[in-house]
């Protein structure tokens, strides 16, 4: 059992359709469990191959751990992840999915703030007059806090938030909020609007492979046509 | 002198001088910080969280965790600090401890006095521990302000530079911007104008998301008036880097000033606040004044200074006036302080 690969890949949604086609595509059919709810599955004719699905952000973690040899999952979560992490994997490929982009978005009534300079000067204003941060919702706090720093914003504070970070702003839990978007339509839903320069990152579906495990992979990566 | 030695002849000077030892809490609330120094500081801080969900941090820096003690009312206005602070560094080995011994004052009311008094401080403590060949090292902030106040560019071009002086690789970024007028400007105020008369129409008291509608409207008047683009751009950063060029012996300090001020046709007038600086004169020291310089610390306000003995930097400090009022104090309270470098004594 020496050579078995363990390749993880997303649990839900869009993301775990396209990357079973993308595996189909490379004349790997997956085989998922017949059991509507198992996280497990195989490759047609290839025993060596173990299918576990998980959630994206997992797959960095187990694939850091080396639970998983190879993984798809979003460049956005790989960058986020901390970086000692970060170390311990290889992009072997980025796909052609899953396009999506962090961005800077702020309530669109705020007519004054277009550029990430408006925002240094707002934030300014906002530590003068109250004598507090701005406060900066994410899900993504390490890219966030690197991209503000080098942006040279600094005075604002992040609220971690977990889900329906676009609510944040009217609700009095955050001025303004970081989010990942493919389409805008549920920033743009819900009054908010991207700074001219508030792309923090584009992102999309990568392949990637524990670091470690490169050597044992390389046969198997062939025959994906890389 | 053994390392402990050191220390205890440094604290009998600094106890000579009228200091007060001040102990503040090693454990500090973190949210509490953060909410008035900005997120940067987090990634440094080292934190647990209580039983009670509240965010802790051990004291990351004596000068930071004394101004909180002394709001607290647990200090007087003249302390000395000795002790261990923990923080992260970016740098992979390094300790997480710092021994830091310094003094400052808190509450300062003569500017020039007590610049003096830190710096002669810390002079005399070096000289009780045998440092020779001590030189120093002066510089002042507030003579940047001086001369972006005096000069004609947009007033919010002023601020941004003010606020980024302490960051030099930033700072250099925004002159670069500054000098090929390529900064990204909201030219497309088309759009907006719509909303602009709509929203004058509305309570002018409403928030949206923490700022109200006449807040927004007026900062948005505001930059149609005073754009970030203006044509005098290079001229302008040619005068801020010679400024920064400006390295001399402290005699000599007026009659640079005057030169650099008339080869560039700025007023006679316009660095105000030399007094303290050339009080310093009273040290009878080697002491060179330095324009760029004391940039790496977001807090100073005015003098900074570092002392040397040989090529080794053996204390810095500087006056902070905005600290204490951005920690939560309701005034303005001025303050002036310097620390020990332990390592190189």
């Amino acid at each position: 059992m020496r050579d078995l690969i363990t390749i993880g890949l997303p649990s839900k949604g869009r993301l775990k359709d396209k990357s079973i086609s993308f595996f189909n595509d490379n004349g790997l059919r997956i085989i998922q469990s017949e059991k509507e709810r198992n996280y497990f599955g195989t490759i047609e004719n290839n025993s060596n191959i173990k299918i576990i699905f998980l959630h994206a952000k997992e797959i960095i973690q187990r694939l850091g751990d080396g639970t998983l040899d190879i993984g798809v999952s979003g460049l956005d979560l790989l960058k986020e992840s901390d970086k000692n992490l970060q170390g311990k994997i290889n992009i072997q490929k980025k796909l052609n999915y899953g396009n999506a982009n962090l961005v800077i978005a702020v309530p669109d009534d705020w007519i004054d703030v277009q550029t990430i300079a408006d925002l240094e000067e707002v934030s300014f204003d906002i530590r003068f007059k109250r004598n507090g941060r701005l406060r900066v919702a994410t899900k993504y706090p390490n890219l966030t806090n690197d991209f503000l720093i080098s942006k040279g914003v600094t005075q604002y504070k992040l609220i971690p938030s977990l889900g329906a970070t676009e609510t944040y702003p009217f609700i009095g839990s955050s001025e303004i909020i970081t989010d990942i978007t493919s389409t805008g339509k549920t920033l743009a839903d819900n009054n908010l609007r991207v700074l001219k320069d508030g792309l923090i990152l584009s992102s999309r579906a990568c392949l990637f492979i524990a670091k470690k495990k490169a050597a044992k992979l390389q046969p198997f990566l062939k025959s994906l046509g890389r | 002198m053994k390392s402990k030695k050191l220390s205890e002849a440094i604290i009998k000077t600094f106890k000579s001088n009228g200091f007060v030892l001040s102990e503040p809490d090693v454990l500090l609330d973190s949210d509490y910080i953060i909410e008035r120094s900005g997120e940067k500081f987090r990634s440094s801080m080292l934190t647990f969280e209580r039983e009670d969900g509240k965010t802790m941090c051990l004291r990351p820096d004596l000068t930071v965790a004394s101004c909180i003690s002394f709001l607290q009312k647990k200090s007087t206005s003249k302390i000395y600090y000795s002790g261990q602070a923990y923080r992260r560094s970016g740098d992979k080995g390094t300790n997480f401890i710092n021994d830091q011994l310094g003094i400052e004052i808190l509450g300062s009311k003569n500017l020039v006095q007590d610049d003096l008094k830190v710096i002669s401080t810390i002079l005399s403590s070096a000289k009780k521990i045998k440092m020779k060949k001590i030189k120093i090292k002066v510089g002042d902030i507030s003579l940047f302000k001086d001369l972006i106040n005096s000069l004609d560019m947009p007033e919010r071009w002023k601020l941004r530079l003010i606020r980024h002086f302490w960051r030099p690789s930033y700072f250099e970024e925004l002159l670069k911007r500054l000098e090929k007028n390529t900064d990204i400007d909201a030219v497309t105020f088309d759009a907006d104008k719509k909303r602009f008369y709509e929203m004058k129409k509305i309570y002018q008291g409403k928030e949206i998301a923490g700022r109200s509608i006449s807040e927004i409207l007026k900062r948005f008047e505001k930059k149609i008036k005073d754009p970030r683009s203006f044509a005098d751009g290079k001229k302008i950063v040619k005068i801020v880097k010679t400024f920064l060029k400006i390295n001399c012996k402290l005699s000599e300090l007026d009659e640079k000033l005057l030169n650099f001020a008339k080869k560039n046709n700025l007023k006679k007038n316009i660095f105000k606040n030399l007094k303290s600086i050339q009080n310093l004169k009273k040290l009878n020291q080697n002491i060179n004044f330095v324009t760029n310089f004391g940039r790496d610390v977001e807090y100073y306000t005015g003098i900074v200074f570092e002392v040397f003995s040989g090529t080794k930097e053996i204390a810095s400090g500087g006056r902070y006036d905005d600290l204490l009022k951005s920690l939560g104090a309701k005034k303005n309270i001025p303050a002036v302080g310097a620390a020990i470098n332990l390592k190189n004594i």
